[in-house]
């Protein structure tokens, strides 16, 4: 079989199913938005789901510390959630398919997808840190206070949470470190 | 107009058929939303071969990300074994699912020099979709034709 025949062969392919119509088109546009805003909207519900529960902590706990603390897990959470709303409102963006070649929008695309998940201590567990850290803190002493047994079992508290945190930090740096590779396997298969 | 190349396209980036429609449904919405934003600039056919492109190298970054390791390069196709090799049958509709297998395996780059060479776009059009120079796409049809001389013509020897 010659090459000729295998393109010929390729494009005597059925056409598969027939063309969306305009309408479908719309209803799936709006489908799209609207997951859009249902996922934006899930993301805000939880935030505010969460603000009473450390706002009622921040205002009636009786160690100064916890208010701080929690104080602060609302300011965290209010800071990731603008965050998350700014990077979502970036991504929207299907004009760039238009008039950036493949190899720009695809190399843009894995940028974004690389300082999304490498920067994730800076926007998402980062701005936790602070007020985790104060509350975790708190309930070591508090703990200590008490007894030695129940000071003991906060402070592994706090390290299993502390290591969860870690590990997901972890998990999503290596995740950028693939897609880092994955950039420069792409650079080099475009220079000359 | 362009349905059965966006057709071929998804298939060329998604094997399941039914997250295919899927892919393809992305695809039209992909040229719908950004039909405002033709301006001429090129040809309508670069514009949207680009788009689809595009929307389904963005798909199959996302389904896949975890796998994109698994993904080859020409060369590196080049090297494996076709796995119907003892089956060498004239039927079309298998040389067309071969070619398909092995299609899906390669890099996005790749796959999209190789589909603008099996729609039977010039390496001046592939080069305007895909952003790399045309000497680069020049390097890459020449292998692609050594990759098809070797998988799907009898006796295996090459095609210039």
């Amino acid at each position: 079989m010659q090459n000729d025949e295998i393109c010929n062969l390729w494009q005597a392919q059925g056409s598969g199913p027939a063309p969306l119509t305009l309408e479908e088109l719309r209803r799936k546009g709006g489908k799209f938005r609207s997951q859009i805003a249902r996922r934006n909207l899930r993301e805000y519900v939880v935030t505010a789901l969460m603000m009473p529960y450390f706002g009622y902590f921040a205002w009636t706990s009786r160690w100064p510390a916890m208010r701080v603390g929690n104080g602060l897990m609302m300011a965290g959470l209010l800071y990731m959630a603008y965050q998350l709303h700014r990077r979502a409102a970036a991504s929207d963006a299907p004009a760039e398919m238009a008039w950036k070649t493949c190899v720009a929008f695809h190399r843009a695309e894995l940028e974004r997808q690389r300082d999304a998940l490498g920067g994730v201590w800076k926007w998402y567990l980062g701005p936790l840190v602070p007020g985790l850290a104060t509350i975790l803190g708190a309930g070591c002493m508090a703990g200590f206070q008490r007894s030695t047994l129940a000071g003991m079992v906060a402070l592994a508290a706090s390290g299993v949470v502390a290591l969860g945190m870690a590990w997901i930090g972890r998990l999503n740096m290596r995740t950028a470190a693939g897609i880092q590779r994955q950039i420069d396997a792409l650079d080099a298969a475009t220079a000359g | 107009m362009y349905g059965a190349a966006l057709h071929r396209l998804a298939s060329a980036y998604e094997a399941d058929p039914d997250k295919r429609r899927d892919l393809l449904q992305e695809v039209h919405l992909a040229l719908w939303r950004s039909l405002g934003s033709f301006d001429g600039c090129c040809s309508l056919r670069t514009w949207v071969y680009r788009v689809a492109h595009n929307a389904a190298t963005t798909y199959v970054i996302h389904q896949r990300r975890s796998r994109a390791s698994a993904w080859l390069s020409l060369e590196e196709v080049g090297t494996l074994a076709d796995p119907s090799e003892g089956e060498r049958a004239a039927d079309r509709r298998h040389s067309v699912d071969r070619l398909l297998a092995m299609v899906q395996q390669l890099k996005p780059l790749d796959r999209q020099v190789i589909l603008s060479y099996l729609e039977g776009l010039d390496a001046a059009a592939t080069a305007e979709i895909t952003g790399i120079s045309a000497g680069n796409v020049a390097t890459k049809i020449h292998r692609i034709k050594n990759l098809l001389a070797q998988r799907f013509q009898q006796g295996g020897h090459h095609a210039e």
